[in-house]
Order: C-alpha cells, then structure tokens, then sequence
C-alpha cells in the first residue's frame, strides 16, 4: 500500500485558497490470446503526486511520477504558482469554495498483485477450450485485464481519504462465417470488482456461458439485416445501462450543462415517463454494493447518491465543488481523476435506471412487430442528447414470440425524448462495469439498468 | 538525453544478464504545460512532469513486457528482473523479434521549449475572435498544451536512437446557440511548432466554427435514399481510420479477417486513391523519427493509384503471416490522402443527392467492413445545393465497396500538423431519415 505522505504536507498549504494533495499508484496486468498466439503480454505501473490550487475562480495543477516528501513540496508549490499564474491572467473575483463536512474515509486495504504466470494460465485454459471444441471458428480472441487504482488524498477542507478500486475482466470475442463468407463477431466478458487471484479461480467456470457465446454467434452468422425505421423495441439492461450513461449521464455532469448540454434547460421538466428513474449511485444500491464503490472523491467530497430523474422529472445534476456552488446544488462526490498526472473531472460513478414491476417474457409477448435488442459494443452520445449504440445481438419480436437472430445494426434516438416512450419496464437490473468512460481522462465506470419497452431509430442496412 | 542513453544502455545490459536472448528498451520524459477553457471560461493552468521505461525481452521464444514510470537505477534493476519473470510465463512463438541496426542517429526536432507566457495569449486571442466572429459558439471545452518530450530507444542488436521534440497542440469542441435550441457538439483541432499565425487560421478551425453556427435549425430527412457521402477532411480521416484498422492492421491480418489479405499488389480502391503514411513530410509536427520497433521511420504508400502496396503491420504479424513489415510498423499516424483536380464547390454543385457529414456516430465497423451510424453536423445536398442541416440522420454502406466508390476527392486539403487531407465524396451510400 501506498505510504501516507501527504497528510502531514497540511502545514504547507495556504490560507485563503482549497488545496488538494493526491499520492496515487495505478497498476495495469495484460494477456492477449489472438487465434492461439500470445499477442499482448504486458506489467504497467504509474505512481505520482499531484497537487491542484483553486484561488480566485481558478485552477492551478502540478504533478510528478515520483513519490517522497520533496516531490510532494515541490508540486505543491507548482499548483500554487500555476493557481497565480491564472489568477493574475484569468482571476473571477472569487473566494473559496463553500466548506463541506470534514472527516476521513479509509477504505484501502491491502490487495493481491498476482504473478504474470496465473493470467496467462487463465487465459491459455480458455483459448485451448476453444479451440478443441469449436474449430470452425474464423477467429478467437481472449484478452484478461486486471486494473487497481489507489488513492491517497489531503485536503483543505472536507474528506481526506485512502482508497483502493480493484478491477478484474475476461473478454472472450469469437468471429464465425456467414454462409457466403463473410465474418460476424460477438463477445462477452466476465468479471467485476476484486483482484483476479479472487475473481478467477477455475477456467471451467467460464465454460458455459462460452458454450453460449458459441451457439449465438453461429446464430448469428445465419441471422438477418434489421430493418430500418422508427420500432418499438425491448432494450436489454446492457443497452439500458448504456442509455443511462451515454445519453443522459453525461448530458446532467455538471460542466456539460455548464457547456450548453440539453439539461441546462431541462432542469424540474418531464424529461421521461413516469416509470423511469435515475440515480447516480456511489456505494450501495438495492441493500447491496455497487460494482464500482467511492466513499468519498478525490475534492473531499463524502460520496452520496445523485438522483438525476425522478419519476421522469429531470431533478439534479452530477457536480464538482465549483459546479455545485454555481448551480446553487450540494455536491455528491462526483469529482475523480484516472490518474495521478489527471486533475478531478466530474464523472459519473454507478448510474442506473431503476427497475420496476415487468417481466420480460410479457414485455416481448407485448411486442407485435419489432426487436429485441441485448449486445453492444460501443455507445455514443451528443450533448443534445442524441445517441447512437451499436447493436452486436439481438432478435426479431414477430406477434408476441422471438424470431430471427440480427446482424449488426445501429440504434439511435434523443435521450429525453426516446424516455418518454417507455411503457413498460423490468423487474431486474444488470449491471455492468468493464469498461472505460472516456472524457479527456479515461475512468471505470459502472452503469445498469432493467429491460425497457420504447421506441428507437434502427439503422437497418 | 545522454544521461536517457546511459540509462538504456544500464537496462539492456540488465535484460542480459537476466538471461535475455534478445532485449529492448524505451526510456523517457515529458513536461507538458496546458491551459484549459471549460464552458465558455478559462479554468486550469497545469504542468506535469512525467518518465517512462518500457522494458522488453525475449528469451527462448517467449516475450514479455514491463512500464514503470520512473527509471532510477533501483527501479531499472528491478524491472529487467520482473521483465524475464513476465517473459518466462509467456509462449513461445519464434515470431517475436526486435529491429536490427541500421544506423544510430540524434533526432532533435519541433520546438523544445515552450512559450508560455505568449501561449496564453494566443488562447486568448483564440476566445476573443470566437466571441467577435462567430456569437454563437460556446467553447465547451478548450485544451492547449505544449509537450517537450525526450525517448532513447536501445536495443541488443545495438540500436541506440534519441528524439528530443517539442510541439503545441490544440484542441476544441464547441456547440453553437440559440435560446434554447443547440447544435450537436463539434471538435476541431491541431498542432502546430510556431506562435506566429493565430489559432483561428490554423487547421480547419474557422471553417468548423462557421459550419456548426449553422446547425442549429435542423430538419429531418423524409424516407430513404441512396446518395454521395461527402466527407470534410477530418471524417475522412475517421473513415480511413477504420478502413486501415479492418483491412490492413495487425489485428485484421492476424486474425484473417482483413477482405484484402490477400490483395496485395491489386487493385482495391479507386485509381485516384493514393494514400501514404508520411512522418517525415515538412507538414507534419513532430512525426515519429523512429518507430516503436526502433526503425528509422520512413514516408510510404500503403495504396498507390488505388493498388494495394503495402500492409501496415509490424515485425511480429509480418513474420506470423509471411507478408513484409510495414517501414513504421503499424504505426499509421500521419496520412496524407493524394488531392484530386475539382474544386470543393465543383464537386458539391455536381452532385443531385447526397450528404455532407461533419462527423460519424457509430461503432467500430464489422470486420467485413460493413457500417452504420448518426450523420452528425450534417447537410443535405439537392440538385448541386447545400439545402438544410439534418438531424437523426442515418448512413450505412461498406467500407471497402466504398473505397471503389469514389466519386471525387477535391484540390483543396486541410493540414493540421498531423495528417494532410482533402474532402473525399463516394457514391452508393445509404442515408435514411427517422
């Protein structure tokens, strides 16, 4: 674990301005199995210091990849002339940030850091299951990836913390031949929150959901081109999730609004039916953790739930410190930095839709005509609120029953609008975590969601 | 950057005496002063000090590779142990290899030392012209930085290159206004080794803040209907982004799913299509010197009037497949698309129906380069017109059908500092309406 060096660096900070001091050590273990062929095979490890000054309205930053009592004096006081440099150049008029209640939130622990040997045994177990038992594959790709990010941090005012996030994942991506040749993909991914050594025990544990994979990918490879055209659809929780996160998560971060995101004027208006909810959520949810828990962030802010949608009123926003004073809001722990050489941005945590009271089966036996949508690779979204996903799985809903497996297609819509078509929502929330949110600094995020019955673009051939 | 030598030459040395067969090293820094602009407002001056040592070695076959950021002498030791142990739990696979030495060279390149001081006041001056020219926008977010960035790559067939380079890089993305209506957000950017032009004159930054002041009325599109994509330079850049990735990048050929694996030497794309990778060209600021194999980089055509030339795959897939190494590996940074003879204005008053689209919104395309996503910032084109901008608009084709598909590539090109590229139109794509 990382060795407290900052908290007794308080003495040095100023008066008159809020000052952050952040150690922090950002490990990364790598295996990539392309086609049997080990590709990727990679140890990074990232550790600094830094230091952020806000004075008079602005920001000043400095950090170093070194960690001892001179490298912490020295970026502190990099930040404060930097914080000067800014002030003098760009300066608001402005005092310090309101003061938040202060305390300690001591959450690290010590955590394993496996030998190289157990991922690439791990990932070699699954390749040669693969390849005995389906060898008409075009291609296989196994990739493990074990992150942990530790934090520990000294404020003026507010939380100081000691923080530790481990994350483990398994992306396994098959690609089969469609009958004229042509290659179709589709992967899954195992893993959550914990090391590796804990997450990962027996590869024959992954073997079922590969048999799975397996069987709806050659699906796959004999399904049909969705076609285009405004339909009402089943998003799966994975694209519920996505939905939260991409076309409306990031429309309510605070400095979006503050850029002229579509929340800026949808603040107390219906922005989705009655039956959606919407909470940022930074510990705990349903009675249970989250996949990605913060106690406190990285301004010493104590980590609360944001509530964002409130039986489709559009009630809050996600803040820093200064975007909080500005829009007159409490701020909940929302400011996080990926690295020690990244200043805090506003970032979502674990942002969900709240299930509600349907089954699926009724929810697909209510569709005449349309589509069940439950794989995705990729999401994006405008401040608009504009979206698009792409759609890597899925079926035809033909009277009530699911019919054909599709290819891959493309959904779109605008978030505020496309939410007050949903009628009827799922019982169960899944949850996902292994990816990366990306916003000038990449950051892991956990989003979820239940299934939902809307309406949606699909982009078709 | 002696002392940088020093130290990659300490960690080669302890790589062998680990036990590497063959071994390599990448060792640096770089300090980077950056001013940010957040909503409108600037809000963050930073500096950042930062190193890296990459450490890699092959013994028996079996590759491993270790990053720390910091490279004392404590760290390098440790690290070239932990680089075998990585290595000793690997495959092994005869296809790993590293450089052989051609000749040693000092690179010093761009401009090393930054000016701050004048740096603010170009951004400055960037905020104030935006605010008189174009009323509209609302700079969502404005990141200029400059980099000084120092690397020796070692290895142990006795290559020993150093760069030392420095650049200014801006980026922007901004949306336009009106009450409560908005356009889609829009980025813009580029880099550059000199103050002296103003950054609104630089890349294609003015046309950009011009194009998006007028997206804020958008209409939707009726129906269906097959047409021209006509393409600025910055999403051609994106769409050949993902051609190079599906058709002749390492993942694609490794795993035998490019459609042109087995094209080289043929024709793949249009006549006019001449497409180089070019670090070298005077344009470009700070292209690689050397490669992340440790070659001398070279310019070179990985399409040449539409002939396949080249792959851009690196050491280990050219020896997996038996195809030749890429001179920069797989590295294709810095592109430079061939201009063609129409002017932009010919081009759009030529075409009846088609579509101009700022940016793409879609996933990666499949592997068989099939795509589909949100024209963003986009326009109609009617009857040789710019008509109306669109919103929820569609647009789907193939990426290789596309790149025989060429309907015209105009005279003018936007250079940005890192790539130099024309407006691109292709024929057969679809674009549909909600």
């Amino acid at each position: 674990m990382l060795n407290d060096l900052v908290t007794e660096k308080k003495h040095l900070f100023a008066d008159g301005v809020n000052t952050e001091l952040r150690a922090q050590t950002n490990l990364t273990r790598g295996v990539s199995i392309v086609n049997g062929n080990l590709t990727g095979n990679i140890r990074n490890e990232n550790t600094g210091v830094s230091a952020r000054v806000y004075a008079n309205g602005v920001y000043g930053f400095s950090s170093t990849a070194e960690y001892s009592d001179e490298a912490v004096t020295a970026v502190l006081k990099a930040a404060s002339e930097n914080a000067a440099f800014m002030a003098t150049h760009a300066g608001k008029n402005k005092g310090m940030l309101p003061s938040l209640s202060t305390g300690a939130s001591l959450t690290a622990i010590d955590i394993s850091d496996p030998e190289q040997r157990v991922y690439i045994e791990y990932a070699k177990a699954l390749d040669a299951y693969i390849a005995e038992k389906y060898p008409t594959l075009l291609a296989r790709v196994i990739s493990v990836r074990a992150d942990s990010m530790e934090k520990v941090i000294a404020v003026s005012n507010g939380f100081d913390s000691h923080s530790v996030m481990p994350r483990s994942y398994v992306y396994v991506v098959l690609t089969a031949a469609t009958p004229d040749g042509r290659p179709v993909e589709l992967y899954d991914v195992f893993g959550g929150y914990g090391t590796f050594d804990t997450l990962f025990q027996d590869p024959a544990a992954c073997y079922a959901r590969i048999d799975t994979l397996y069987e709806r990918i050659m699906e796959k490879a004999n399904g049909v081109y969705a076609e285009a055209g405004e339909k009402t659809v089943i998003l799966g929780g994975i694209l519920s999730g996505m939905l939260a996160h991409e076309a409306v998560g990031h429309t309510v971060e605070a400095d979006l609004v503050l850029g002229g995101s579509v929340a800026a004027h949808a603040l107390h208006r219906r922005v989705a039916s009655d039956l959606v909810t919407m909470i940022d959520y930074a510990h705990t949810a349903f009675g249970e953790a989250v996949p990605l828990p913060i106690y406190a962030d990285d301004e010493g802010t104590e980590a609360t739930d944001a509530v964002l949608i409130e039986n489709g009123i559009l009630t809050g926003y996600m803040n820093s410190r200064a975007s909080a004073e500005h829009f007159g809001m409490t701020p909940t722990g929302n400011a996080r930095a990926y690295n020690f050489s990244d200043e805090p941005l506003i970032r979502m945590r674990n942002t969900a839709i709240l299930p509600g009271t349907s089954k699926l089966e009724d929810m697909i036996a209510s569709v005449e005509d349309g589509y069940y949508f439950c794989n995705t690779n990729n999401g994006q979204a405008d401040t608009t609120g504009e979206f698009m996903f792409g759609v890597t799985g899925g079926y035809e809903i033909k009277n009530g029953k699911l019919g054909r497996p599709i290819l891959d297609t493309t959904i779109s819509g605008v978030a505020f609008e496309m939410l007050q078509t949903v009628d009827m929502v799922s019982d169960e929330i899944v949850w996902a975590s292994s990816g990366m949110c990306g916003k000038k600094q990449p950051m892991p995020v956990g989003m979820g969601g239940p299934a939902l019955r809307c309406k949606v673009t699909v982009g078709g051939k | 950057m002696e002392q940088l030598k020093k130290t990659a030459q300490t960690a080669i040395a302890a790589l062998k005496a680990n036990g590497a067969d063959k071994a390599k090293c990448d060792v640096g820094y770089s300090i980077t002063h950056e001013f940010n602009v957040d909503g409108g407002e600037f809000s963050l001056f930073r500096t950042l000090f930062d190193k890296h040592l990459v450490l890699t070695a092959i013994k028996d076959g079996k590759k491993g590779t270790v990053r720390q950021n910091r490279y004392d002498e404590a760290t390098v030791a440790s690290l070239a142990a932990a680089c075998l142990d990585t290595a000793a739990s690997s495959v092994s696979d005869p296809a790993w290899d590293i450089a052989p030495l051609t000749e040693n060279h000092d690179f010093t390149f761009g401009v090393v030392n930054g000016d701050q001081e004048r740096l603010f006041a170009r951004c400055r001056e960037l905020m104030d012209d935006v605010a008189s020219r174009y009323p509209k926008i609302l700079m969502e977010q404005m990141i200029v930085t400059h980099k000084e960035i120092g690397s020796v790559h070692a290895n142990t067939n006795g290559v020993l290159q150093s760069e030392h380079c420095g650049y200014y890089s801006v980026e922007l993305m901004f949306s336009a206004h009106e009450g409560e209506k908005s356009s889609s957000f829009f980025s813009s950017g580029f880099m550059t080794d000199h103050l002296d032009t103003p950054f609104i004159d630089c890349g294609s930054v003015a046309a950009d803040l011009a194009s998006v002041e007028k997206q804020i009325d958008t209409e939707l599109l009726d129906g269906k209907f097959e047409g021209v994509l006509l393409l600025p330079p910055a999403a051609t850049n994106a769409f050949l982004y993902y051609s190079l990735s599906n058709f002749v990048g390492d993942g694609a050929l490794l795993q035998g799913t490019s459609p042109w694996k087995d094209q080289l030497g043929k024709v793949v794309a249009d006549p006019a299509i001449t497409l180089t990778v070019a670090p070298l060209d005077d344009r470009m600021v700070c292209g690689d010197r050397v490669t992340s194999d440790g070659l001398i980089a070279e310019n070179y055509d990985i399409l040449r009037d539409g002939v396949l030339n080249q792959f851009a795959i690196s050491q280990y897939v050219a020896n997996k497949t038996g195809l030749t190494m890429a001179p920069n590996g797989a590295s294709t940074g810095n592109l430079i698309l061939k201009a063609g003879e129409r002017s932009l204005d010919e081009i759009i008053a030529s075409i009846d129906r088609g579509i101009l689209v700022g940016r793409f919104s879609g996933g990666n395309p499949s592997s068989n380069g099939d795509f589909s996503g949100v024209a963003k910032n986009s326009f109609l084109i009617e009857n040789g017109k710019i008509t109306k901008a669109l919103s929820e608009t569609m647009i789907s084709g193939n990426l290789a059908t596309m790149m025989q598909n060429l309907y015209a590539i105009s005279r003018e090109t936007v250079s940005d500092g890192n790539s130099v590229l024309p407006y691109t139109a292709f024929r057969g794509i679809t674009v549909s309406g909600k």
